[in-house]
């Protein structure tokens, strides 16, 4: 399994993974969980629906005023001893984290796993700056080892079965295990990492929420990694998303019961944490300097290009766990950090529409995404708006362009219409088995994997005339 | 990263915002308003616990929903030595615990249990003192400060902690409220059950990186 995709290599992409049966296993072993983990949840929380749309105002408040509670949270971080850093743009937060890390003299950086050190290039700019970099999240631990992106925000290393991982910890680990057994493989990892995080002077972790009217950082994860990478190195670095706000601690909560809910179907995960500022007097331990990098890269441009309600966001998953086509095709094939629905609306911001148009193509518009979503947010409603943009962009290609075109001349004459339509379900008549078509002329990508209802032998223009006229007579 | 070059980021990312957004901005305290009017009837979006004692609650949520946690009741604090030998003996570890310097715990007569103030990477067992408890979660809180090192939680493959039953509070809010009142420590940590994982087949395994085995005891005196 190779998978250094781009957005631009979309179909070709999918079309491998489709091929590949124990991809086909790893992808519903983990959805399949996750989505069964989560209606048992939602069911035993009858307030979900009123606890959902307060949510959604919660976060529409916020961007509502985000530029005052990035102030706000400034001034608080900045109040606890964090310095605050901005960025505009990925490499600007590449560069200021590698700076940070070069006044210390670091030479190597544990991480959490952060799925907007990804967005931003973080992994490469660390490589490139020749910082050793460890990956304490178990998933993030196996992808490393075996040089894969992320192919779940949740479970990055989703793509690869037990026997897998078995193979990588084997080649790769100073004492691995010698039992073939999930447990022995998370011991394995567990003896592997347990140095790393105190040699490292640098451990940086992304943000959940940042809070406002602290200036504390919260962080989730049940491993408790976050915590080993982010107290005993010297520095403990944060990048967030602007759009990780919110007002206070208790807003977090009402978010975090969403979130935890929708992606494990927990009631809470097992080390939620407030960091707030580095380590103070008198302090048993805790790290000599905390810095918080703000990252926009692209997300204030998302205002004003009508994904404002993708910032709504919050990473929960529950979208990808039960998509149809991300069920079918896994992440990688999506080419961007962020896959499935989310992902589809998220790569033409980062990447550029017109390399990912094919993305927000690849949508049955069956509406799941938009209603399991923690924060409602109108996911096809908005990879609508990418694809009208595509059309009018002229980024669509010829023979989509002609097709619609030779479509629309033909709708709007009704006569040579219906001639059309009457030849049409006489001719696919000619291809019925039993009922169904198998096999079509041009219609390939249909036929392929499906057969197609065999049409009766007259339009519905027709039958309804000949109905007209038996009332009649 | 030049200084001027990061100023100049936030005054875009500022701008940016203030132009994608299109209108002026409010005045703080309508903005402080809204805010609190989005917290208003707190029980309209969080799970209803019922009438049930807090101390039955908490064990609920702490016991059925996460493997790996087991829960003892003691008369009062000056039980828990003998709680923790026990729980040793019968984990068939020796009896030697690394504990968190707490008054609480500091102040105990710990005869027949050797303990140590620091904690060793691969600790077997830490005895720990959470600040409060929540209902709700089933969640232990620890606040960082000198009687509390964060890796205490994070270190020992056993994690031993004590609570105070007239600690135990309700809903995640009520801890937000208490933690307003006290200000904000440098690490306010949630520990809501014993570490675990689903990253390898959506699996679950207990003790990823922190304690494999959570025990609370709580302290009804």
């Amino acid at each position: 399994m190779e998978h250094a995709h781009a957005p631009e290599m979309f179909k070709s992409a999918s079309a491998e993974a489709l091929a590949d049966r124990t991809l086909k296993i790893a992808i519903d072993r983990t959805t399949g969980t996750a989505e069964r983990k989560r209606d048992i949840a939602v069911a035993a929380f009858p307030e979900f629906t009123a606890a959902r749309d307060r949510g959604k105002r919660i976060k529409d408040h916020v961007i509502a005023h985000l530029d005052h509670y990035l102030v706000e949270f400034e001034r608080n971080a900045v109040a606890s001893g964090a310095k605050v850093h901005w960025a505009s743009t990925a490499e600007e937060a590449c560069q200021i984290v590698i700076g940070i890390c070069r006044s210390v003299d670091a030479r190597s950086a544990t991480r959490a796993k952060s799925m907007l050190g990804e967005e931003i290039g973080l992994p490469h700019a660390l490589a490139d700056a020749g910082i050793e970099r460890v990956e304490t999240d178990l998933a993030e631990h196996i992808i490393q080892l075996a040089g894969d992106p992320p192919s779940h925000i949740v479970w990055p290393a989703m793509h690869r079965t037990r026997e897998q991982v078995s193979v990588l910890f084997k080649e790769r680990h100073r004492q691995p295990h010698e039992t073939e057994d999930v447990p022995a493989m998370v011991e394995s990892a567990r003896r592997e990492l347990r140095d790393k995080y105190f040699a490292a002077e640098v451990g940086i972790s992304g943000a959940n929420f940042l809070v406002a009217d602290t200036g504390a950082v919260c962080t989730v994860t049940n491993e408790g990694n976050a915590e080993l990478t982010t107290t005993p190195p010297r520095v403990h670095i944060v990048t967030a998303g602007i759009e990780k706000l919110v007002p206070t601690t208790a807003h977090a909560f009402a978010m975090l019961r969403l979130l935890v809910r929708s992606a494990t179907g927990a009631e809470l995960t097992q080390y939620t944490t407030f960091h707030c500022g580095p380590k103070r007097a008198g302090d048993a331990d805790g790290p000599e300097e905390m810095h918080i990098v703000l990252v926009d890269n692209g997300r204030t441009r998302m205002l004003v290009e009508g994904q404002r309600e993708m910032l709504r966001c919050i990473r929960c998953g529950a979208c990808m766990n039960h998509c149809v086509v991300f069920r079918q095709i896994g992440g990688h094939a999506y080419g961007g950090t962020y896959p499935g629905p989310m992902g589809a609306v998220l790569t033409p911001t980062f990447s550029g529409l017109d390399k990912s148009r094919e993305l927000v193509h690849a949508c049955t518009m069956n509406g799941r995404c938009q209603e399991v979503c923690p924060v409602e947010i109108p996911l096809p409603a908005l990879l609508r708006g990418w694809r009208d943009r595509s059309w009018r962009e002229g980024l669509e290609p010829a023979s989509v362009r002609y097709g619609i075109g030779l479509w629309a001349f033909v709708a709007q004459r009704p006569a040579l219409y219906r001639l059309g339509t009457r030849i049409a379900v006489r001719a696919m008549r000619l291809f019925r088995r039993r009922g169904w078509i198998n096999s079509l002329p041009l219609a390939g990508g249909w036929t392929d994997k499906r057969d197609f209802p065999a049409p009766p032998g007259k339009t519905f223009m027709e039958l309804h005339r000949a109905r007209r006229r038996e009332k009649v007579s | 990263m030049s200084r001027t070059s990061q100023t100049g980021a936030r005054e875009r990312i500022l701008g940016a915002i203030r132009t994608g957004l299109g209108s002026p901005p409010a005045p703080p305290q309508d903005i402080a308003a809204e805010a609190a009017a989005l917290l208003a009837d707190p029980d309209l979006i969080r799970p209803s616990l019922g009438a049930k004692d807090l101390v039955e609650i908490f064990a609920e949520h702490f016991i059925t929903q996460k493997l790996g946690g087991t829960l003892e009741t003691v008369p009062n604090l000056e039980a828990l030595p003998e709680a923790v030998r026990r729980y040793v003996t019968g984990h068939g570890l020796p009896p030697a615990v690394a504990l968190q310097p707490a008054a609480e715990l500091l102040a105990l007569n710990w005869d027949g249990v050797e303990t140590r103030p620091t904690m060793a990477r691969d600790e077997a067992v830490g005895v720990g003192f959470a600040r409060w408890a929540i209902a709700e979660t089933g969640s232990l809180v620890f606040h960082s400060g000198p009687d509390m090192p964060i890796l205490f939680n994070f270190l020992p493959l056993h994690h031993v902690v004590a609570v105070r039953a007239g600690t135990i509070l309700r809903h995640l809010e009520d801890y937000a409220e208490a933690a307003a009142r006290i200000g904000a420590p440098r690490n306010a940590g949630l520990v809501t059950g014993a570490s675990g994982t689903t990253d390898i087949e959506g699996s679950y395994v207990r003790g990823a990186h922190g304690p494999r085995f959570l025990h609370v005891v709580v302290v009804l005196g």
